[in-house]
């Protein structure tokens, strides 16, 4: 980890227009993450933590308050400047995997390099791939892929670019315990070794505490969270928002 | 990358099976198109061919002063068959008889299509050198001679003329017709310098040329030279020619809006698939472009192999129909580069144009609906994909019909359709949202459905019922037109006319006939006259007219006059009132356009040498397709009985009764009788061929409707399948939920079938009258029939597929849901 910022956010808000008129999701966010460190944002359902999510990776506009992104103030950017500061910058892994359902595993790796122009993107695709151990999975669609199997791509797809920031939304939140924990070694294992900063949201205690800080999203405000969390802040166990995805076939 | 990434999409999902309803789309199209172009090129060509044996050629220039060398000169130029002819009125003498005949003089090489019909089994095609052929009643009038005379030449009667080609319909022709070498016309002498001759050039050979040369000839023609073609011409089929046409055309304009909708509705499936796709890439940081680049590319190659597939199948089907077809229509064969041309275009201006809105709206999802997976692209109103919709479809119609009424017809269908689905959407949707599933029973569950998909519903509706529309409308003018058509030719239409009766012999024939029970139309009195002036106002003459005189050019020989007591059947007053006074006349439409007659003008004739001045009292429409006595004017017993007449009338004879013919021969030897039994024979046979076409039309009507409800129902069961998974999962039986199903779909299809009988109504009235011109009714028994079919079909199809659906277990029902 450098002194050197990867992110720094400065009084950032969200609100959005309802029916009950404006609702605040984010209320004065501010926060700094260094390069190469490793964050959890915690919190309940409804908190505003994919919320933040969305706009640290530059995926959604801020209502005001400024955020910088390796050195780039995102918040002004029109669109098409996001997209290319992402293809640069930034990576993903989801919940949900987000896998494209007619791509086999292989292609779906060499998307992202495809899309920045990176040559020889089927060979660093097989080379993740192998890295995540399913070097004997090149050709096999998702739906023939168990969840762990699938998450294991998107690791695979997420760090083919050697981004600067992995933003990972519940990346274990579709999946069973042994299968969190491999996808999990693996997610760590590959943001040393890549000196990637990691974003990670998600309601795992035991995840989010491989991470260097923890920080919790409590009705649109962030904090840095104690060591030791209540349980009054804190989700007894993994609570996931949609259906677990089959077992590990593997 | 772009290229190569939408090339691996392309592959994998076609493999996958997920094109298949957006290429099929495509491919109907196409097909529908290529396949009805060039069926109905072919038919054309073949009728056209059928229809150019009653003018004996495909196009005549009819001239009264020679026809110009150069004109002559740039037909074979362009590689154009041809014949010269002359025909002209002279005494023919026989020992001490003599004839007035009409003279028919040809060049070697006539008849340039069709033949004359000889009473021998004599294979000669023409008369020698020397020779005349003479009409079987000149032998009667003449006793038979051996020989006879023509000016100061002497000629032998060689065959008896059955039928010439290009005759006409014509019982009046009262003078008997001769045919003779043009090469004997000088020796006779009988034509000199102001002799009224009608010269006549024929010309066969492929449209490209026949186009070419009438675009040169047309301007070079003066106002006493006519430019004649089988539909231009006095054949009796021309009519039924252009409606046939019509309706291919419309047909095939109907199909492609057919087939356009389906397209649409695959496009926006197509385009949903892609929502998570395009976030995905959007969120690595694809750029606008990129995406743009890569759909339109997987849009392009969709398009390509719906294309290919669409004329493969469209020759594949012009194989099959040609196959079936009669070999001597089959044997035409129209180009190939316009079905080509026009599948191509249609498949990439409906692929994409319909696209458009759904590709917008793809193109415009957010990158975060990553994590929020609700989010959609921009709502841009329904407005835009109308109007893109509506201008691919008028862009296509025109395209393909060149026929700006038949396409603006279409088009304001399609309004009616959306005004009404506006309206139904509306209150569809005002009916509120209901509060719970209602999964008490199936008709709860259908109708709370239907309240809270309304905004959906009234989308799918567009599908349901377009496609019912245009079925209702092709099926209706298909039965309409052979309906007419066999009114027109009933079975015992008649098969012979009885012209130049004497007054004293009317009486005694009308008797003979009833006793051997032959039933005549009414007898027409027929009185010759000529029409001069209109309003005191003289007509030009034919010399003034070619001299470029300026002034009212009227009708350039006698006409045929009769008088009546009430309207003659198959006509149909337009204007005013039939003969309510003693000095009026009825008038057929057609020349009182020509002659700029209006009610109340008065009219001028010169009967006998005397005067008869009359009023227009009314406009009459004349089926002149029937074969039936037809007159230009009509007059009132008390104006016109005065002057001499003879009578005429026709009447429908059994071949084997033809005893009754000789008799009529015998015992009224001045009576003319025409026979046009083989004319009816061939004309029956184009309207078969013309109704086969209809048929085939009709089949593929219902073929592209059918994929267009399959795929309206596949985008609507796309909507409900979350729905179907999530109470499958909480225990819905099978039953209750294809009942369900079932029933909403029945009670769309119901309102489908509703809509669409209206706007069918409403095209059909603008079809009817602005291109068809046929008479205009309610179909009511459809307004219980169409709602009917509708649910039927519609549910039958919504219970199929939710079947399949619900084969699948609930968590890949989830999943895909």
């Amino acid at each position: 980890m450098s002194d050197i910022s990867a992110i720094t956010v400065k009084n950032l808000v969200k609100s959005v227009a309802t029916q009950e008129g404006e609702l605040t999701i984010l209320n004065g966010i501010n926060m700094d993450v260094k390069h190469g460190e490793s964050i959890a944002i915690l919190g309940p359902s409804g908190s505003g933590k994919s919320t933040l999510l969305g706009l640290l990776a530059a995926l959604d506009s801020p209502t005001s308050g400024e955020i910088i992104l390796d050195g780039i103030a995102i918040q002004h950017l029109d669109e098409e400047k996001k997209a290319a500061m992402r293809k640069q910058k930034v990576s993903f892994i989801f919940q949900s995997f987000m896998l494209v359902d007619t791509l086999n595993a292989l292609e779906n790796v060499m998307l992202p390099a495809e899309l920045a122009g990176i040559p020889k993107a089927k060979e660093k695709a097989k080379s993740m791939l192998d890295r995540v151990g399913l070097s004997h999975r090149l050709n096999h669609f998702p739906n023939q892929l168990s969840g762990g199997e699938q998450q294991r791509v998107a690791i695979a797809r997420a760090f083919i670019c050697e981004p600067k920031v992995l933003f990972a939304d519940e990346p274990t939140g579709n999946l069973d315990a042994a299968n969190s924990k491999k996808v999990a070694d693996m997610l760590f294992e590959l943001n040393r070794e890549c000196e990637t900063t990691l974003v990670l949201v998600t309601h795992d205690l035991v995840l989010a505490k491989r991470c260097e800080r923890q920080l919790l999203m409590d009705s649109g405000e962030l904090t840095e969270a104690r060591n030791n969390m209540s349980d009054a802040t804190k989700p007894a166990v993994a609570v996931t928002d949609s259906q677990p995805a089959k077992a590990e076939a593997s | 990358m772009e290229m190569t990434l939408a090339w691996r999409l392309f592959k994998r999902e076609l493999l996958q099976g997920q094109l298949v309803l957006i290429v099929l789309a495509i491919t109907l199209a196409v097909l529908s198109v290529t396949g009805l172009a060039r069926v109905s090129e072919r038919l054309q060509l073949a009728i056209n061919g059928q229809a150019a044996k009653f003018i004996a050629a495909d196009r005549i220039i009819n001239s009264p002063t020679k026809i110009d060398e150069s004109i002559l000169n740039k037909a074979d130029e362009i590689g154009l068959d041809r014949v010269s002819s002359l025909q002209f009125n002279s005494m023919v003498f026989a020992e001490d008889k003599f004839q007035l005949v009409t003279v028919r003089a040809v060049e070697q090489g006539y008849p340039l299509k069709g033949k004359i019909e000889l009473n021998s089994d004599s294979r000669v095609s023409l008369p020698g050198s020397g020779e005349i052929w003479f009409e079987t009643r000149l032998g009667g009038l003449l006793g038979y001679p051996s020989s006879l005379e023509l000016g100061h030449a002497q000629f032998t009667l060689s065959e008896e003329i059955a039928r010439l080609p290009d005759a006409g319909f014509n019982p009046f022709a009262s003078s008997p017709v001769v045919l003779m070498r043009m090469a004997d016309v000088a020796g006779t002498g009988v034509i000199q310098p102001g002799s009224r001759v009608t010269y006549l050039a024929q010309f066969t050979g492929n449209e490209t040329q026949l186009k070419r040369f009438e675009a040169y000839v047309k301007p070079l023609l003066n106002n006493s030279q006519r430019w004649i073609d089988v539909q231009t011409g006095d054949s009796p089929i021309a009519d039924a020619v252009k409606r046939a046409e019509r309706f291919l055309l419309l047909a095939s304009l109907l199909g492609i809006a057919l087939a356009c909708a389906a397209i649409g509705i695959a496009a926006q499936r197509y385009c949903q698939r892609h929502y998570d796709v395009v976030a995905m890439l959007k969120t690595f940081g694809a750029s606008g472009k990129q995406i743009r680049t890569l759909f339109g590319m997987h849009l392009l190659l969709v398009t390509l192999l719906g294309v290919v597939l669409g004329l493969i199948g469209g020759f594949v089907l012009d194989m099959v129909i040609t196959f079936l077809l009669p070999p001597e229509i089959a044997a035409y064969s129209p180009p190939l580069y316009r079905p080509i041309l026009l599948g191509l275009a249609t498949g990439f201006i409906s692929a994409f144009m319909f696209s458009a809105y759904p590709l917008l709206r793809l193109l415009s999802i957010p990158p975060l609906r990553v994590l929020q997976r609700q989010l959609e692209g921009l709502q841009l109103g329904m407005w835009l994909h109308l109007l893109l919709s509506l201008t691919a479809m008028a862009l296509l119609g025109y395209l393909y019909s060149g026929s700006l009424v038949l396409t603006l017809t279409v088009v304001a269908g399609v309004l009616l359709l959306g005004l009404l689905l506006s309206v139904l959407g509306f209150f569809m949707i005002r009916m509120g949202h209901s509060v719970g599933m209602k999964t008490t029973n199936p008709l709860q569950l259908a109708l709370a459905g239907l309240r809270r998909r309304a905004k959906q519903n009234a989308i799918q509706l567009v599908g349901f019922s377009s496609a019912l529309v245009l079925l209702l409308t092709i099926f209706a003018l298909r039965q309409d037109l052979l309906n007419e058509w066999q009114k027109q030719l009933p079975e015992n239409a008649p098969n012979y006319f009885l012209v130049n009766i004497a007054p004293d012999e009317v009486s005694p024939l009308k008797r003979y006939l009833t006793a051997n029970t032959v039933k005549t139309t009414d007898i027409y009195p027929v009185v010759r006259g000529r029409l001069t002036a209109v309003n005191g106002e003289t007509f030009l003459t034919s010399e003034q007219v070619e001299a470029g005189v300026e002034g009212r050019q009227g009708i350039s020989r006698e006409l045929n006059l009769t008088w009546r007591d009430s309207v003659p059947p198959n006509n149909e007053i337009l204007a005013g009132e039939f003969n309510v006074n003693s000095d009026e006349v009825s008038v057929e439409s057609g020349i009182a356009e020509r002659l700029d007659l209006k009610l109340g003008d008065s009219l001028t004739y010169i009967i006998d040498n005397q005067t008869l001045i009359v009023k227009v009292g009314s406009i009459r429409a004349v089926h002149w397709e029937t074969m039936q006595p037809n007159f230009f004017m009509i007059f009132t017993k008390e104006s016109l009985g005065a002057f001499s007449y003879t009578s005429m009338a026709s009447f429908y004879l059994d071949d084997n009764k033809s005893q009754v013919i000789l008799d009529i021969i015998k015992q009224f030897p001045t009576v003319s009788i025409i026979d046009v039994g083989t004319m009816i024979k061939q004309l029956r046979q184009i309207i078969d061929q013309v109704s086969l076409s209809l048929t085939l039309v009709l089949v593929l009507v219902v073929l592209a409707s059918s994929l267009v409800m399959i795929a309206q129902t596949e985008a609507g069961m796309a909507s409900r399948q979350r729905e179907l998974a999530v109470l499958r999962t909480f225990g819905a039986s099978g039953w209750l939920l294809r009942m369900a199903t079932g029933l909403e779909f029945a009670l769309l299809g119901t309102i489908a079938g509703l809509l669409a009988v209206i706007v069918a109504e409403f095209i059909l009235y603008l079809l009817k009258t602005q291109v068809f011109e046929l008479n205009v009714y309610m179909h009511w028994p459809w307004w219980g029939l169409a709602p009917l079919c509708g649910a039927v079909t519609v549910a039958l199809l919504g219970v199929w597929r939710c079947r399949q659906l619900l084969k699948k277990s609930c968590s890949d029902l989830l999943k895909a849901g």
